[in-house]
């Protein structure tokens, strides 16, 4: 099998990760800004996948899963918030949380 | 593992078994109070752990954390944060209507985040105790169920710090697939080839890990939504993000920082010029505009870490003994500050206006003094702690040459007297006639009065005989570069 160069893997992770911040900065729906924050910490994953391959090492891929584990509780903890948010507004537009201005 | 490495985790082990414990309290029985004493309980068994446990340079505990004095004094320093702000949060929510017990499982955790983030040698825990400490904060600042700013405030956290760790986590695996790293102590070392230009890609990771801190450090261009978290959070809750989430943090900037000295590289190195600058001027300055004194106060405090930032820009025991004294000082004076606006909180809304503390002289004069003798330290005048804090940044950056910074520090200070001017003389005001459609002040509570003397007999101490703490620092942070810098 063919190897894939190094460049072309942390390429298309910054790509992804582009991709995530942009969401996060053009998206107004809550839980839109949530899946891109998700894109941004997966492709610091593939990264990491990348990186262990290059150096033939499990430690990139217990990165992985620590990654996954910890994106997992803080949607959890996300979600609650974003329900308690619909509560209180009646809707899921970020643009709606400007109580606080100064 | 080792038994000695079992006692060098120790304090580790304490706070979460003390969050396990509480749990499995609440889970028999509901009640507030002895959530509370069970919390205090285990603060304090940590605080014992870390004062008994053996200390030394390069304590390693497996290939994530290291138990130095470094970081036993860091995680000493946190432990007494989350003390004062667990007996904040009792008074503070016992007049809300609600359940509150939960709350202190997620103070013992966001402290346990904070102590594994001071004491992680290695990537997956400097993740890990990041992350256990913004999850938990997540949950804390939303806590007033019946308040709308409190989920805003949550909210703006929940993707403020999902995007930072998500910065972070990217910078890291960029430095990963680059070196091979994930020690701090395998980092790239510059000076060790001074004429070889740092790899791109491993400049680009450190870049993002610095933007990932930058957030959480609410340093100037990552600053924006950090006004109104503190303004939106429970009091309590922003006393512990003011200290000990923005300690811990800097701490490991320190560490990360003593092992690899890729900050001193010359782009990396003006980055952190830049930052902060930008901090200490406009932490100053737009705290000049605001009316609330939680926003006051998160301006300043985004101005304090501008500060600190000045001694973090050299590399040796002068520099890193400033920061850790000038970083305690800023715990004391924070916790106070922002204790105060907790304990004169009534139930129905936090007493955040400036417009609340007119005449508080004639009303509270205890809680005034405090007050007085908290924003003299944050100024930086005389006989406080804050004023020695000053002195010693202002040496270290002199100490390192930094003359921009000096100055801008000093400039910076001089604005900021302004707006400390106008809290403190507010205080002093006659309280104007037919105040009454201002809330009624809550009664101070034996223990909350206590843990306010308390705080101003150290920040008194520290301003006036600092010697003996000061050797104690010295002692304890510089084995952060034990083998790294010769002494």
């Amino acid at each position: 099998m063919a190897t894939i160069p190094i460049h072309y893997g942390l390429l298309l992770a910054a790509l992804l990760f582009v991709v995530g911040l942009v969401g996060v900065l053009v998206r107004r729906n809550i839980l839109f800004i949530l899946m891109s924050i998700e894109i941004m910490l997966n492709a610091a994953g593939l990264a990491f996948v990348v990186g262990g391959a290059r150096w033939g090492r499990a430690d990139g891929q217990v990165m992985v899963i620590i990654i996954l584990t910890v994106a997992a509780a803080e949607v959890a903890v996300g979600l609650a918030l974003v329900l308690r948010f619909h509560g209180w507004f009646k809707s899921l537009d970020a643009d709606r949380a400007s109580e606080m201005r100064g | 593992m080792t038994g000695v490495e079992l006692i060098l985790l120790l304090p580790l082990i304490v706070l979460s078994g003390a969050a396990v414990a509480v749990m499995l309290a609440i889970a028999v029985r509901r009640n507030y109070l002895a959530a509370f004493l069970l919390t205090l309980l285990g603060f304090v068994l940590t605080i014992m752990a870390v004062a008994l446990s053996p200390g030394g340079p390069q304590r390693n505990v497996t290939a994530l954390f290291v138990f130095d004095d470094f970081a036993r004094f860091f995680i000493g320093l946190i432990t007494g944060a989350g003390l004062f702000v667990a007996v904040l949060a009792f008074d503070y929510f016992r007049q809300q209507r609600g359940q509150f017990e939960e709350f202190f499982i997620m103070l013992l955790g966001a402290t346990f985040g904070c102590a594994v983030l001071v004491a992680s040698r290695h990537f997956a825990s400097l993740f890990l105790g990041l992350e256990i400490l913004s999850v938990s904060l997540y949950a804390m600042i939303a806590y007033s169920r019946d308040r709308e700013i409190s989920t805003e405030a949550g909210l703006k956290y929940l993707i403020l710090a999902g995007v930072s760790a998500a910065f972070l986590v990217f910078g890291m695996a960029l430095v990963y697939a680059q070196t091979g790293a994930l020690e701090f102590s395998r980092m790239p070392y510059i000076t060790a080839s001074p004429d070889e230009p740092l790899d791109i890609i491993v400049l680009a990771g450190f870049g993002m890990i610095i933007v990932g801190i930058g957030f959480k450090l609410a340093l100037v261009p990552f600053h924006l939504w950090t006004p109104d978290v503190y303004q939106g959070a429970p009091a309590p809750v922003t006393a512990f993000i003011a200290t000990a989430s923005k300690g811990a943090v800097f701490a490991l900037l320190l560490r990360l920082f003593a092992q690899t000295d890729v900050a001193f590289y010359p782009p990396l190195y003006v980055t952190f010029v830049i930052l902060a600058i930008a901090s200490m001027l406009f932490g100053s300055w737009l705290a000049l505009l605001q009316n609330n004194m939680k926003r006051i106060l998160a301006y300043s405090s985004i101005a304090h870490l501008g500060f600190l930032l000045v001694a973090f820009m050299g590399r040796g025991h002068i520099q890193s003994t400033a920061a850790a004294f000038y970083l305690t000082a800023y715990f004391v004076t924070t916790l106070g500050a922002f204790g105060i606006v907790s304990l004169l909180s009534p139930g129905e809304r936090d007493a955040e206006w400036i417009e609340d503390y007119r005449g508080l002289f004639w009303r509270r004069p205890f809680v005034a003094v405090v007050f007085s003798v908290m924003i003299f330290s944050l100024a930086g005048i005389p006989l406080t702690g804050g004023f020695v804090g000053k002195v010693l940044v202002i040496l270290a950056g002199e100490q390192a040459a930094q003359w921009a910074l000096v100055v801008v520090l000093v400039t910076a200070s001089a604005i900021s007297l302004f707006y400390y001017v106008r809290v403190v003389g507010i205080m002093y005001m006659p309280a104007e006639a037919g105040g009454a459609d201002r809330p009624a002040l809550p009664g101070l509570s034996l223990q909350g009065g206590g843990a306010l003397a308390c705080l101003t007999g150290l920040l008194v101490l520290l301003g006036v005989y600092p010697g003996p703490f000061l050797d104690l620092v010295r002692d304890m942070v510089t084995t952060v570069y034990a083998g790294v810098l010769p002494r």
